[in-house]
């Protein structure tokens, strides 16, 4: 696993809105499925002293970590004050930030990621599904239900798109060792890169799926930046330029960053892409059979 | 959203940047009483929301003598299949030089970067194959305010030390106005000094709120309704209606049905947790284009309760087939109620668009 495993205390900013409040529940019900800390404080401005499901709820991030144990965070705070959380968050020492939020302005992630950077801590996401490594711990909104504990690594800037591939992979027997959602947004803090040199240096992790999308070229980046075995799916090869599908990062600008080109350069770095979700799992085992 | 040119260059000159003397107009007849400020040679430019508007037509030059019967001719065009509605007259420029200056948000580093090129007036993409060592770049941090004066040296090099000025200003407007693309392209040097004769600008979507922008006029009228009710909606011209929940499964939807030989006519991603009135919107929306023959529901619930999405379904009761592929929460529950009605469903999304591909066929 990386990022975090059963013994990461997670702290959950936005704990008494309705989907902080609704997640905290589900991410303590997996801890205590696996034997895990979960979730073991939450902070919302103005509520400190509440608790929910059990869980103390502080005024801010300084006051929980008096209290607590805690190396990393789930965000639920609303998009115009997400950024302040990740800085917050950063500035008490905490070393795993995950942002969930969706919408927040590109020029405050870009801020609240340097401003982390410099304080020595990573962002996953904004507007991501958080991570799971199945069997010790959840931070996020992933539906743990679907997934299984294995050796192949999960990146995807997706949410559902993950879950499917995850579904498709544990019906075939292919257990995870941790699934990334990275983000859908332009600026994210971890990005293949990243996580990559994460799985890199993770015993567990024995080969990685890479789900991308249209727009950027962080895929390719990814890929070049590692030794792991990949296999690739990359979303929207009918999307049209210049139109943002959903994602605020999915889109092709000025002739860049659509599905054909990268993955005719996934393709050409060697790394075999699938042409629907469905055929993943039967790439993922050639890849074990090629490389044991 | 993409400012039309002339509110990019009254952003630029509210910064302190130079534009020519320009003047809007919505009929020929507004032309007159800037005839003289104009002078003997200027540009009618249409002000429509597409890209190569030069090469389709939309950009005249004029003079006193044809400028009002060039501005009836230009309104009376159609740019790429829009309307002209708004026409920039601006005083020629007697150009000596052309430049490239831009500033985007880098996905890779993550951090604002900053082009600048002595040989302007070109696609920068252009350049970038055929003389990638003539464009100059800096990776500017974004907790700073301003750019500090060693990357403006580095960028500037040789050419004219003003446009240093212009840089730093530009990159003002970048941070102050949540702008993720600011071009300038050419920038030019005339015997009268800089100017910025073509702008662009894009602002983030999630920002246009606080920017005071009310609609984002990017969006086609359809596409506006549907961000009311939370979707996110683009229109295509196929006639595989599309509904499916997260981007990147209905994105990957759209792409199965190319996969098995069909036309998907939308993406519309219903968003998480969507309850059965959305559904029902959302499915009334698709329906309401013409073309669409047949509705794909592609649905992966983790937030989203399948009951709810399989109400939503039933209450819309539209003309056309629906095909349902339901897994996650509720699935159940959701299974039996569209059974009830008798909707086709099937298990995976690769049976479901296939299907569907057949029904449209």
């Amino acid at each position: 696993m990386i990022y975090g495993d059963k013994k990461t205390g997670v702290l959950v900013q936005g704990a008494t809105g309705k989907q902080g409040e609704f997640h905290i529940g589900l991410m303590n019900a997996y801890a205590k499925q696996v034997g895990g800390r979960g979730v073991v404080a939450g902070v919302t401005p103005g509520k400190g002293g509440k608790e929910v499901h059990g869980v103390p709820v502080y005024n801010t991030v300084r006051e929980a970590m008096l209290e607590h144990d805690i190396s990393a965070s789930v965000i639920f705070v609303p998009a115009a004050a997400a950024a302040d959380s990740i800085m917050e968050e950063a500035n008490a020492g905490i070393q795993t930030i995950v942002a969930i939020t969706e919408h927040i302005p590109v020029h405050d992630s870009m801020k609240a990621i340097a401003y982390a950077k410099m304080e020595g801590c990573c962002v996953i996401g904004p507007n991501c599904p958080g991570l799971l490594s199945p069997g010790e711990v959840k931070m996020g909104i992933m539906p743990s239900g679907l997934f299984s504990r294995g050796n192949v690594g999960v990146i995807s800037r997706s949410g559902t798109l993950t879950y499917e591939v995850v579904d498709e992979l544990t019906r075939a027997g292919i257990g995870q060792s941790t699934v990334v959602g990275i983000g859908g947004d332009p600026v994210i803090g971890q990005t293949f890169v990243d996580v990559l040199e994460r799985f890199g240096t993770d015993p567990q992790t024995k080969a990685v799926v890479l789900i991308g999308e249209v727009g950027g070229n962080l895929e390719e980046e990814g890929a070049k930046s590692t030794d792991l075995p990949l296999v690739s799916y990359i979303a929207g090869i009918t999307a049209p330029p210049d139109k943002r599908m959903g994602h605020a990062g999915a889109i092709v600008e000025g002739g860049e960053g659509d599905a054909r080109s990268k993955i005719a350069r996934l393709k050409n770095m060697g790394v075999p892409v699938a042409s629907r979700p469905s055929e993943i799992p039967q790439m993922v085992r050639d890849l074990f059979k090629d490389h044991c | 959203m993409k400012l039309r040119e002339y509110e990019a260059k009254n952003v630029l000159k509210d910064a302190g940047i130079p534009v020519p003397a320009g003047f809007l107009i919505r009929s020929a007849d507004e032309l007159a009483p800037y005839l003289g400020a104009l002078g003997d040679a200027f540009v009618l430019k249409a002000q429509v929301d597409v890209g190569g508007r030069g090469k389709a037509g939309g950009i005249l030059m004029a003079g006193k003598a044809d400028g009002i019967n060039l501005a009836k001719d230009l309104f009376g065009r159609e740019i790429k299949g829009l309307p002209v509605k708004e026409i920039l007259a601006e005083k020629r420029l007697d150009i000596q030089h052309e430049y490239y200056l831009s500033i985007t948000v880098d996905r890779s580093s993550k951090q604002p970067l900053i082009l600048f090129t002595e040989s302007g007036g070109v696609d920068i993409e252009i350049t970038a194959k055929e003389h990638p060592k003539a464009i100059r770049k800096v990776i500017a941090n974004p907790l700073m305010r301003e750019i500090p004066p060693f990357m403006i040296r580095e960028l500037v090099g040789t050419a004219p030390k003003e446009i240093g000025q212009i840089i730093s200003k530009l990159y003002r407007v970048f941070l102050e106005k949540d702008v993720l693309l600011a071009e300038i392209n050419p920038l030019v040097t005339t015997p009268e000094g800089l100017y910025a004769a073509d702008a662009k600008l894009i602002v983030d979507d999630n920002a246009l709120g606080r920017q005071g922008f009310t609609i984002n006029r990017d969006l086609t009228e359809r596409e506006r309704e549907a961000e009311k009710y939370g979707f996110s909606y683009v229109e295509m011209n196929g006639t595989i209606g599309v509904i499916g929940n997260g981007a990147g499964l209905t994105m990957s939807t759209l792409d199965l049905i190319e996969f098995y030989g069909g036309k998907a006519a939308n993406f519309l991603d219903v968003g998480g947790g969507a309850e059965s009135e959305r559904v029902m919107h959302a499915v009334r929306l698709v329906c309401s284009v013409p073309s669409v023959k047949v509705i794909v529901v592609n649905l992966l619930g983790g937030i989203t309760k399948c009951d709810e999405v399989a109400k939503g379904i039933i209450a819309a009761a539209i003309p056309q087939k629906v095909i349902v592929r339901l897994a996650g929460t509720n699935e159940a529950e959701g299974r039996v109620m569209l059974a009830e009605k008798g909707y086709e469903m099937l298990d995976t999304m690769d049976l479901v668009v296939k299907k569907a591909v057949e029904v449209a066929a």
